[in-house]
């Protein structure tokens, strides 16, 4: 069980009192990358936020390298995660004050901003420097999508879980996240899209109906 | 000075100045007309009542009376609060009570007994206007505090959630949410204190100048109530969020949102 990264058994998940999962299970073994697809409302989000601790299956397990998801493990497994919204709501403030603040987080304690590398990180996914100074409200929704990709890798998390990450990209930068992820050691990835020419690694899917 | 009383006819014919916001509203057809008749009306019963027994608790101005009497204020205040913050009142109730007596008893206490020297620390003439004013004025900024702090989380998930997702506990990533609700909360006594005075003399000082005391007595107590009040709002609005806290969420870091009517 400790080569899956990610291991889900006989998952069912509900919302709003409607079934939207039901018996799912599959597994991405440390290191993989992996594609989730799937139909809109079809709940390959909701797995994501299921692994997350967000919302509560009713039936079926979760386990993160190893460790079963629950109310007490969660808290300590967030911090082997990563977990980056389509959407994402980034607050208020400077950039680089966004991508700073979850080093003041006791659980990130033993790792420090590193300012240099999130510049590097800018160049790597096609984002302007110049960024890091301005207000996070004045910036695009692709603009917001690659900011909380940084702040996600800044924090080196073992598993990235990517909610439809590039739907806001252009191709070019759309091909830089992806160029990241498929290069980057030591990172499990399991990438969510409904869109067939979002799919990160179209080798490695797992599709949800 | 004495405080001139009004007698009782003279009382009923200060109704007779309601002639003219009435004659005003009937002249434009203002739809409040009905509301208004029954909002007097109920304020002279209210008021009626209070009045008489509020005269009992100060002719009797026992401890247990008079601390009795600031309980039930509470309980009122407390009922008030969380209808108005649009919260489960079996889930609040409690806690929003407990921090409303020990946010208005720390500024009463430190009042009566260290400013004002009284050795019966429930006085009524001191303790029941003075704790009601702290009271009224922890109700408004709890409502905008509590309401502003759950609302807030509950508008903002996605950004609550990147926290939780980024390692934060609950309390650091809640945090952002609680300064802005004690800031909401504190902002409208802030203006008050700011522009006291400028604008219109404040509510306790025009009591006591017309109770007979002197412009320089009077300041002397609005000084002083207005600092109960900004300790009152600062211990019940952090107290209330503090308490409400672990039942609001689940055990998962998520705002539970059956918590909302």
């Amino acid at each position: 069980m400790k080569n899956n990264a990610v291991e889900i058994s006989g998952l069912a998940l509900t919302f709003d009192g409607r079934r939207i999962l039901d018996d799912i299970s599959f597994c991405v073994p440390v290191g993989a990358r992996v594609s989730l697809t799937g139909p809109s409302g079809s709940g390959k989000s909701s797995i994501l936020r299921a692994v997350m601790g967000f919302i509560q299956p009713t039936a079926g397990e979760i386990f993160v390298e190893g460790e079963e998801v629950d109310a007490s493990s969660i808290w300590r497994l967030r911090g082997r995660l990563a977990f980056v919204q389509q959407e994402p709501d980034l607050g208020e403030g400077r950039v680089a004050e966004i991508l700073q603040k979850p080093f003041s987080y006791k659980i990130n304690s033993n790792i420090e901003y590193d300012s240099g590398r999130s510049e590097s990180l800018f160049d790597e996914l096609l984002l302007q420097r110049s960024l890091l100074e301005k207000d996070a409200a004045t910036l695009s929704g692709g603009e917001k999508q690659r900011v909380a990709i940084v702040s996600a890798i800044l924090l080196n998390r073992d598993i990235y879980l990517l909610d439809e990450v590039t739907s806001a990209l252009d191709a070019e930068s759309k091909k830089a996240v992806a160029d990241f992820f498929r290069r980057a050691n030591n990172i499990t990835v399991l990438s969510v899209s409904h869109d067939r020419n979002g799919v990160f690694f179209p080798d490695n899917n797992i599709e949800i109906c | 000075m004495d405080t001139i009383n009004i007698s009782w006819s003279a009382f009923i014919a200060g109704y007779a100045l309601l002639i003219i916001p009435l004659a005003i509203l009937l002249w434009y057809r203002v739809p409040i007309i009905k509301e208004s008749a029954i909002a007097v009306v109920r304020m002279t019963v209210q008021l009626l009542f209070v009045g008489l027994y509020l005269q009992y608790i100060f002719n009797l101005n026992s401890f247990w009376i008079n601390g009795l009497w600031l309980v039930v204020m509470t309980v009122v205040a407390d009922v008030s609060i969380i209808r108005g913050v649009g919260l489960r009142m079996r889930r609040f109730a409690w806690p929003v009570f407990i921090s409303l007596l020990i946010g208005t008893a720390i500024p009463l206490t430190f009042f009566v007994g260290l400013i004002l020297k009284r050795p019966h620390l429930l006085d009524a003439q001191y303790a029941i206007p003075i704790g009601g004013m702290i009271l009224g004025n922890c109700l408004r900024a709890d409502i905008i505090g509590i309401r502003g702090f759950y609302k807030s989380v509950r508008k903002s998930e996605k950004r609550y959630l990147l926290s939780l997702a980024q390692g934060a506990r609950l309390r650091e990533a809640v945090m952002p949410f609680v300064r802005d609700a004690y800031r909401d909360s504190l902002m409208p006594t802030v203006a008050t204190i700011s522009t006291i005075g400028l604008v219109s003399l404040p509510g306790m000082m025009t009591g006591v100048i017309l109770g007979g005391a002197s412009p320089m007595v009077a300041i002397k107590y609005q000084v002083a109530i207005m600092i109960a009040i900004v300790t009152g709002t600062v211990i019940t609005v952090s107290m209330a969020i503090t308490l409400t806290l672990k039942s609001s969420f689940t055990r998962y870091g998520v705002l539970d949102k059956d918590i909302f009517v």
